[in-house]
This record gives structure tokens, C-alpha cells and sequence, in this order.
């Protein structure tokens, strides 16, 4: 009697934890997403800033080529190429910005704030991000997790290369 | 942008009724957003009491415990836990924020009991803690539950990364900059003065540091005097001091808010020798905004907010004699002296509440992305329905 009472405790600790385990992973996973899903508007909002920018009167033929392109290009690539497409752009922007003493008109002034306004959520936002994901990818790695396929069929979040401090 | 009208829940950890500097953020912030038009509610260890502010809801009185090596004013415990859930449940929060997390007070159970946006800061700059391996297990399941971290300091931040292996956004506490900038210099303050700040009974405050400098800076410059302003008995202080140096230190006594920014336009040089134990050096980014050329010991928090002594200059902490050298050679020098001030005035306006509370408010837009309210936690709902506490 006392062994089956033993055993029906242990099994019930061992239920919740795994419940509250696999939970815990679920909510990880939510954070992922929702934090990809923040950091990949403001990525898009950027791309259609640039394109703005390509178009304005601000850029030279050749820097709105450049511009342009990288724009597409990180607009269309996938999650896997994503950050090393959004690195071209910064390139981009940043060899666009380095003249920025060369421009006076009200109107592009105030496209380049935005665009400085915008680069700093995106560097809040991609610390967030990265930190999810490692976090994900951390927990996922743990026996218990791999053991028992806590994780389920959600795929694995991707890295987020580029770090904040790039842009 | 957000332009909507928010309901943001603010847990402080410590008790409301004794100062301190999370506190003091923790107030500026609620007045900052109050400001902002949006609904605040600060839920806090306090006495009930008739000017706890309005936006204050007090979750009882705290307790002291000793943590981290100091002593600490927090509450927890199975009554305050209910207070908690109940405040996250009847509150309808859009976001909840919560200061000090890792640490067993309110701020933890809050982000135990709640689930949706959450933004957690961290304050405390410690070494590294081998109980950290005890503790982990426990704390990192909770803390994985914020959308988003803020530590206020590069050392706080780095405090994170070693004990709980996540990163978080250094935004630093803020200051209202324009409270300091129109000090009136003073007459009476002027001259070879050093200005101390705080109380200075504590001997983490550091003024035994600065005294023990005082036989080899007056050496140099005979004509120095040592300003001391702050609650506390002056007598016993005064008693270690070399007798034929006594009349070279004077005691102000408490001063007001005004008399501060006046002192801090006054005194040659401000002088802050804490010896450790300091999460941040807000009274540096006061003393710069004021227009003071700061002198401070180097410990982590104080080199963060002085950029490692490009806007204030640094000496070795707990060492009397460096202190001594650092401040001979900045009064002996005006034009190195007042570049300083200068350098430190411009910096102190990253601080303002202005810049830091906008700051803090981007990273709540990006914690709230997904739009829905805080609510208590579903897995926490379930069990505690199957214990009939709900």
C-alpha cells in the first residue's frame, strides 16, 4: 500500500512537471514569434523607407541602384537568408548616411528622421529577438525536452545573425 | 507609436516608505507616464498612510530580510501573493512592469502569478554568486516570462548575463535635468570647495575615504574646504578629523532640493568616494547636470554613468592617496576643471527623463505587440482551480 501511494505521488510530480515544463516551452515559443513578427515589420517598414530614400532626390544614380536592390533583396528573402539580406541594407544606408551633411532639403530631413527613429526601435527590437531565441534553443537542447518532444512539431527558431550594434 | 491611453502596472519591490534609489525611479517613472495621460498604478510594500501618493496600492508592510549582503525592506508570503493575483486580476493592465525580479519580493511573484506583456528591470549590480547554481533552476522558468529586460547599467547588465544567462537593453534611471541646470552659484560655497552629498554616516558612502585625503590635499592648497551636505550626526565624524583641520570641514546640514542645484553650481569639485553597493550613480548624473566637475571612485556603476572618466574624473576606489592627487590636480588646473563640468553637462542630458522615459516607453510598444490584456497565468489558473483557491 505504502508503495502504490509513493508511486502515485511520484507519477503526479513527475506529470506536472512535465506539463508545466511543456508550457513553459510554449510560451517560449509564443515569445519567439512575436517577437520575430515585431522585428520583421519594422525590417519591412526599413526596406520601404530605403526605397523612399532611393527614389527621393537625396541619392546619386548609383546609391539608389544600390539602395534599391537591397531593398528587394531583403524584402523577398527568406527567414534563413534574412539577416545576412538585411545586413546589405544596412551597408547600404550606412554609405548613404555618411553624407548626410550634403542634405538640407526639409523634406528628406525629416524621411532621415524617421528612418533614425526607426533604427533604434529595430535595435531594441533585434535584442529582444536574438534573446528569445537563444533562450528557445537553450531549453530545447535540454534532455528532459529532447527526451519527451516537449517541443512537438514547432520548428526550431532560426538564428538572428546580424546583431544590434551592425546597424 | 501607441497614442491610445494605457493601463500600466508598475510593482516595486522595496517598501514605499523608506528612499531609495529603485524607488525613486520607480516614482519618477509613474510621473513620467502619468504625464503622458496614462492610467498608472503602482503596487508597492507600504504602511497605509494619509500622502502615500495616489497611484500607490500598498500590498502591506514589509519585512527585513538580508539578501545580497545588505538588508533589504521586501514582502512576500502566501497573503501577499493573493494581494497580487487579485491586483493583476482586477487591474485590466495592458502591460506590467516590474522592477528587481530576480530577487524574492513582489516583483517576482507578479511575474509568477502573470502572463501577456511584461517587462522586467534590473537594477542590482553584484558579483558573481556561486548560489546563482541553487537559485537558477527556480528563477529562470519566471524571469524567461518577460517580454522584454532593461537593466539599468552596463555592470547590471553584465550582473544578468553571468547569473541568469540573458541579455538584456541598458537604459539608465533618469534625472529631470532642468531641476539642476538653473542653480545660482553661491558666495559662501565658492572657492577651493569639495562638495560631499548624502548621508554620510554610512561608511559605503565613503566619506571616511575623503577625510583621510584631506591632511595631503590641504598640504597643497591650504585655503581647501569640505562641504558636507546631508542628514546625520556631525560631532562624531568631526571627532576623527586632525584637530588643526577641523575648521577646514563644514557641516550644511539637510538641505533642500533648491540648495542642492545651488550647491552643485557653487562647489569646485563634486566628490563621490563610495566604497561599493551602488546599482547606479544617479547622484553623479545630478551633480553633472548641476554643472559640478565630478570626482568618483571607480567602482562599476560610477565609471558606467562617467564613461569610464570622459565626463568626471575617476580614482582608485577606498585609495586616500589617489584621491588626494586626482582632486590637487583638478583645482590647481581651472581650464582642465571646467572642461569637465562642461563635458558633463552636455552628457547629463542623456538622462533626462525626457530621453530615458521615452526609451522605456519604445520598449513597452515592442513588448505589447501582441495586443492582448495581462492576465493571471493559464497553467496557474488550472491548479490552483483543482486546489478550490481560486
Amino acid at each position: 500500500m505504502k508503495n502504490v501511494i509513493l508511486f502515485a505521488g511520484l507519477a503526479t510530480l513527475i506529470f506536472w512537471y512535465l506539463t508545466f515544463s511543456a508550457s513553459r516551452l510554449d510560451r517560449l515559443h509564443h515569445r519567439v514569434e512575436t517577437s520575430w513578427a515585431t522585428l520583421d515589420s519594422l525590417l519591412q517598414r526599413r526596406a520601404a523607407i530605403a526605397l523612399e530614400v532611393a527614389r527621393s532626390s537625396i541619392t546619386d544614380p548609383a546609391t539608389s541602384l544600390l539602395l534599391t536592390a537591397s531593398a528587394y533583396q531583403a524584402r523577398g528573402a527568406d527567414i534563413e537568408d534574412r539577416s545576412s539580406a538585411e545586413s546589405v541594407l544596412s551597408g547600404a544606408l550606412g554609405m548613404m548616411l555618411a553624407e548626410r551633411e550634403s542634405i538640407v532639403a526639409k523634406s528628406d530631413q525629416a524621411l532621415l528622421h524617421e528612418l533614425d527613429q526607426l533604427t533604434d526601435k529595430i535595435k531594441v527590437a533585434i535584442s529582444i529577438h536574438v534573446e528569445s531565441v537563444t533562450r528557445t534553443q537553450l531549453i530545447r537542447n535540454k534532455l528532459v525536452f529532447r527526451l519527451f518532444r516537449l517541443a512537438g512539431t514547432a520548428p526550431l527558431p532560426v538564428t538572428y545573425e546580424f546583431e544590434a550594434d551592425a546597424i | 507609436m501607441i497614442n491610445r491611453k494605457l493601463r500600466i502596472g508598475l510593482v516595486c519591490p522595496y517598501s514605499w516608505d523608506v528612499p531609495g534609489g529603485v524607488q525613486n525611479h520607480i516614482r519618477d517613472l509613474a510621473e513620467f507616464l502619468i504625464n503622458n495621460g496614462h492610467h498608472v498604478e503602482v503596487l508597492a510594500p507600504a504602511t497605509e498612510s494619509e500622502d502615500l501618493p495616489d497611484y500607490v496600492v500598498s500590498a502591506g508592510r514589509a519585512v527585513s530580510i538580508p539578501y545580497n549582503g545588505a538588508v533589504a525592506r521586501v514582502l512576500f508570503g502566501v497573503g501577499a501573493n493573493s494581494r497580487v493575483r487579485s491586483w493583476i486580476n482586477d487591474g485590466d493592465f495592458d502591460l506590467l512592469h516590474l522592477h528587481e525580479p530576480a530577487i524574492p519580493s513582489l516583483s517576482l511573484l507578479a511575474c509568477w502569478a502573470g502572463e501577456g506583456a511584461m517587462v522586467g528591470t534590473f537594477h542590482a549590480a553584484a558579483k558573481y554568486q556561486k548560489a546563482i547554481f541553487a537559485i537558477g533552476p527556480i528563477l529562470e522558468p519566471v524571469i524567461e516570462k518577460l517580454s522584454a529586460r532593461i537593466a539599468v547599467s552596463e555592470s547590471a547588465r553584465l550582473t544578468l548575463t553571468a547569473h541568469l544567462e540573458t541579455d538584456a537593453i541598458v537604459i539608465p534611471n533618469g534625472i529631470y535635468a532642468e531641476n539642476y541646470r538653473d542653480g545660482s552659484s553661491r558666495t559662501e560655497w565658492q572657492g577651493n570647495t569639495i562638495g560631499f552629498l548624502g548621508r554620510f554616516e554610512e561608511d559605503r558612502k565613503g566619506l571616511p575615504v575623503l577625510l583621510d585625503a584631506l591632511p595631503i590635499i590641504s598640504r597643497f592648497i591650504p585655503d581647501i574646504r569640505v562641504l558636507i551636505a546631508g542628514p546625520g550626526d556631525s560631532e562624531e565624524v568631526l571627532a576623527k578629523v586632525d584637530p588643526q583641520l577641523r575648521n577646514r570641514v563644514e557641516f550644511l546640514g539637510k538641505i533642500s532640493e533648491e540648495d542642492k542645484a545651488d550647491f552643485l553650481a557653487s562647489v569646485s569639485l563634486y566628490i563621490a568616494p563610495n566604497t561599493g553597493g551602488e546599482s547606479f550613480g544617479i547622484i553623479l548624473a545630478e551633480a553633472m547636470a548641476g554643472g559640478a566637475a565630478v570626482v568618483a571612485s571607480d567602482i562599476p556603476a560610477f565609471a558606467d554613468v562617467l564613461g569610464n572618466g570622459q565626463y568626471g574624473a575617476l580614482f582608485e576606489s577606498e585609495n586616500s592617496e589617489n584621491l588626494a592627487k586626482v582632486i590637487i590636480d583638478l583645482l590647481r588646473d581651472d581650464t582642465k576643471r571646467r572642461e569637465l563640468a562642461k563635458a558633463g553637462a552636455v552628457h547629463a542630458q542623456r538622462f533626462d527623463w525626457g530621453q530615458v522615459g521615452e526609451e522605456i516607453f519604445e520598449v513597452y510598444e515592442l513588448a505589447m505587440v501582441s495586443g492582448q490584456k495581462v492576465s493571471l497565468t493559464s497553467e496557474n489558473r488550472s491548479w490552483t482551480r483543482l486546489l478550490g483557491r481560486d
